[in-house]
């Protein structure tokens, strides 16, 4: 053992690091950190591309009853849950007669959307998102996407459900 | 002997200094591409169009391993040779 470390303090034997060495990051340890952020990165696009091709998402399977029609007054909605899954769904009843369900979650951040009465507009209040109540697509506001549609089917006064056919990303046109 | 690292430590600070300028900004050139690889695939991943994912995830795999081996002309700065 060196005199010096005979005459510092325990404390520092214990903590031999300098104040400067641990609160100053050099250009070196930046650029080694930055290489570190890519490969965090790259494992992120890897799991993305994992989920999407091996692990999609399940689609809704079969007809769903929601309510009957007499129960959702014009420009009125219901959110509703499809059997085995947890995803909050809203059907509208538009003006106009027609029917539509989207799912409730704003494709932004997932807040919870509402149809606006009279608007045609479907809005989620968190930052201001908009989407055409009729196709579901984004007319202003930060949502990258569509909401996801479902198909909706009108049995007699009974309301139904399925998912949406395959390259029809919008709702049959139903009037009662 | 002699090698290109041993070269390059010796070499004037002023060259260093521009070298490490240089490999930070293409790294972070590197970090801003992936985060719009990421992000262009998650979003068409989650829009039903998977088509995307694979080729972003390869394309950001390859500015990984660019950014990595980036890492080897690192200035290590003067080394320390003398023990107390």
């Amino acid at each position: 053992m060196s005199d010096q470390t005979e005459k510092e303090p325990n404390w520092k034997q214990d903590f031999p690091i300098e104040r400067t060495q641990s609160t100053k990051v050099s250009r070196r340890d930046f650029a080694r950190f930055l290489c570190l952020v890519s490969g965090g990165l790259a494992a992120g696009s890897a799991y993305v591309a994992v989920k999407a091709n091996f692990f999609p998402p399940e689609e809704v399977k079969g007809e769903h009853f929601v309510c009957k029609a007499m129960e959702v007054p014009l420009g009125g909605t219901r959110s509703f849950v499809v059997e085995g899954s947890n995803i909050p769904y809203i059907l509208i009843r538009l003006e106009d007669g027609n029917w539509r369900a989207y799912e409730q979650k704003c494709t932004h951040l997932s807040c919870a959307v509402y149809y606006k009465p009279g608007s045609g507009q479907i809005v989620c209040p968190c930052h201001e998102g908009f989407f055409d109540a009729m196709t579901g697509e984004v007319l202003a506001g930060p949502p990258p996407r569509p909401l996801p549609a479902l198909e909706v089917l009108l049995n007699g006064d009974d309301v139904y459900v399925k998912a949406a056919s395959p390259g029809h990303n919008k709702n049959i046109t139903l009037k009662t | 002997m002699s090698n290109f690292k041993d070269a390059q430590n010796k070499a004037h600070p002023n060259k260093t200094n521009t070298l490490m300028s240089a490999l930070i900004v293409i790294l972070i050139l590197n970090v801003s591409m992936q985060i719009w690889l990421l992000y262009t695939g998650l979003n068409n991943a989650l829009g039903q169009n998977r088509d995307i994912a694979l080729p972003a995830f390869i394309a950001s795999l390859v500015l990984f391993l660019i950014g990595f081996f980036w890492l080897y002309f690192l200035p290590m700065g003067y080394r320390k040779n003398k023990k107390k």
